[in-house]
């Protein structure tokens, strides 16, 4: 990891790999401690279609009902490195990410020829 | 070997270019103004050279494909936006050539055109379901170049050559200058498609890119696209050497294969129905995957058009549900062609929201190391980035003005 990044260029909208290299969300917002005069600091990663309420106005948060609400909390020691894309140190499942495509699974592993 | 392989995929390319936009607006641009449109053609053709270069380079280096860029560069909000956008454009676009491939289904079979669309809409599910994408690019590629007909059939077809020469030279036509407006502006939309690039650069990322690919990057933008808009010459020179003098206006796809039926009979229509159905069929799968893509990439879930379904599940459901949609809107009974002029304009409309977050991408040393646009792709890119911008500005107004090109 680098000494420092640009949280707004280089961290916010990446795309989140986990332990075994599965796209499993973007980085949609960051949570930041530290009241002011304080050092402020990352504590965690926000990712769902929850937090998009807050990034987008009327659409966002369409967008966020549309995507059912869900927000999971990653966090930031569980971030193993933040390069072009930002890895995990951990499965999805264990975070609570890629839900959607989990559930999703079962239903196209009934119609044959999903595995080919 | 290597070689060989590129030859066969410059070979699908070539077959792969063309689509119901290409087809309509060439054709019809010529059968209104002969060759007078040709130059707009070869601007249209060097942009999606030059855009698409830049995705492939910033696929290979950074190994993020368009809406991953996109989002990352302007954000949530303004990605959304583009996110939105590109979607009803690409919606449109391939409920247009679901409907092409059924209007050429009909124009070989002659069964009823409503049976057709289903079958058209079930077939491809099964070829896109059940085939490899390496097979899927070939056979569809292949297919399309049945087209090159259509070179043939413009030769046979005696243009006036002189005439062909001028149009290549940049100028404004003194009748109707707001109808040629319209179609330049047509035709740009038409080569530049945006479904393409976002096709071109998430198999980049799929393919797994690395600067070493930088110039298999280049040979495939300047050769693929490049040699596919000499069938966008050739489209239009036999819509101006047929039609424009007999006063034909081309308003049915069946009526541009008269282009290659009438100086080379039975065999000319066959081959240009055939390389209708596979060229308009490669770009409806084209489209539905690049629909899948855009939202997959920014909500970043799992895609890719190499993996099996269960691989990518939502990625899957969403090419899925597209096709549906797609196949309920044909099903509505709405005119393929019209709807082709529709979705050509509002692509070019929407180009900029993608182009400019590319453009920026391209230039950042954060993501391109030192593979940022040299002099040359900088010059084009802003170049291009004037003229996206004053095409996208003024389609609406040239549409609205023109009666979409009725007047």
């Amino acid at each position: 990891m680098t000494d420092s990044i640009d949280l707004g260029l280089n961290l916010l909208d990446h795309q989140l790999l986990d332990a075994e290299n599965r796209r499993c969300g973007k980085v949609d917002d960051l949570a930041l401690e530290g009241g002011p005069g304080e050092e402020l600091e990352l504590v965690a990663i926000l990712c769902g279609p929850g937090v998009w309420r807050g990034r987008a106005g009327l659409i966002g948060r369409a967008a966020a009902w549309l995507g059912g609400g869900r927000r999971v909390r990653i966090p930031w020691d569980d971030v193993a490195e933040v390069g072009s894309h930002v890895k995990l140190r951990k499965r999805a499942a264990e975070l609570g990410l890629g839900r959607g495509d989990d559930r999703v699974r079962p239903y196209l592993d009934k119609i044959p020829g999903s595995d080919r | 070997m290597k070689i060989f392989q590129v030859a066969l995929g410059i070979l699908a390319a070539i077959g792969g270019f063309v689509d119901i936009g290409d087809l309509v607006f060439n054709v019809s641009a010529g059968a209104t103004f002969g060759y007078q449109l040709l130059w707009v053609v070869v601007i249209g053709v060097v942009g999606i050279v030059v855009y698409s270069e830049m995705c492939g380079r910033v696929a290979a280096v950074s190994g993020k494909a368009v809406f991953d860029a996109v989002r990352e560069r302007v954000g949530f909000k303004a990605g959304l936006a583009a996110l939105i956008s590109a979607q009803v454009v690409n919606l449109m676009t391939l409920t247009a050539e679901v409907g092409g491939v059924a209007i050429c289904l009909q124009l070989l079979s002659g069964l009823p055109y409503r049976w057709l669309i289903v079958i058209a809409g079930v077939g491809l599910l099964v070829v896109v379901w059940v085939t490899a994408f390496e097979w899927i690019e070939r056979i569809f590629g292949y297919g399309g170049l049945c087209l090159l007909v259509f070179a043939v059939a413009a030769v046979k077809l005696h243009p006036e050559w002189g005439a062909v020469g001028h149009g290549f030279v940049p100028h404004v036509s003194a009748e109707s200058p707001l109808l040629y407006t319209y179609f330049a502006v047509g035709l740009l939309g038409a080569a530049m498609t945006p479904y393409e690039v976002y096709f071109y650069s998430s198999g980049g990322v799929e393919e797994r890119w690395g600067p070493k690919d930088l110039g298999l990057n280049r040979v495939n933008a300047m050769i693929g696209y490049g040699l596919g808009g000499f069938l966008s010459f050739a489209l239009m020179i036999t819509g101006g050497a047929l039609f424009l003098e007999r006063g034909i206006e081309p308003e049915f796809l069946g009526s541009i294969t008269l282009g290659a039926e009438v100086p080379l009979g039975q065999i000319g229509l066959l081959l240009a129905l055939v390389g209708i159905l596979f060229a308009v069929g490669g770009a409806a799968i084209d489209t539905l995957f690049s629909g899948a893509y855009n939202l997959a990439q920014f909500l970043g879930w799992e895609w890719g058009r190499y993996r099996h379904p269960r691989g990518a599940p939502r990625f899957t459901v969403t090419w899925f549900v597209l096709l549906v949609l797609a196949l309920g809107l044909v099903l509505t009974g709405v005119d393929p062609v019209q709807l082709t002029e529709y979705a050509v304009i509002f692509s070019a409309v929407a180009l900029p929201l993608t182009y400019i977050p590319i453009f920026l991408v391209a230039n950042d040393r954060t993501y391109m190391r030192e593979y940022t646009n040299g002099r040359l792709a900088n010059v084009l890119g802003l170049l291009y980035l004037v003229v996206i911008t004053i095409v996208a500005v003024t389609a609406i107004p040239l549409l609205i003005l023109t009666n979409v090109g009725q007047n």
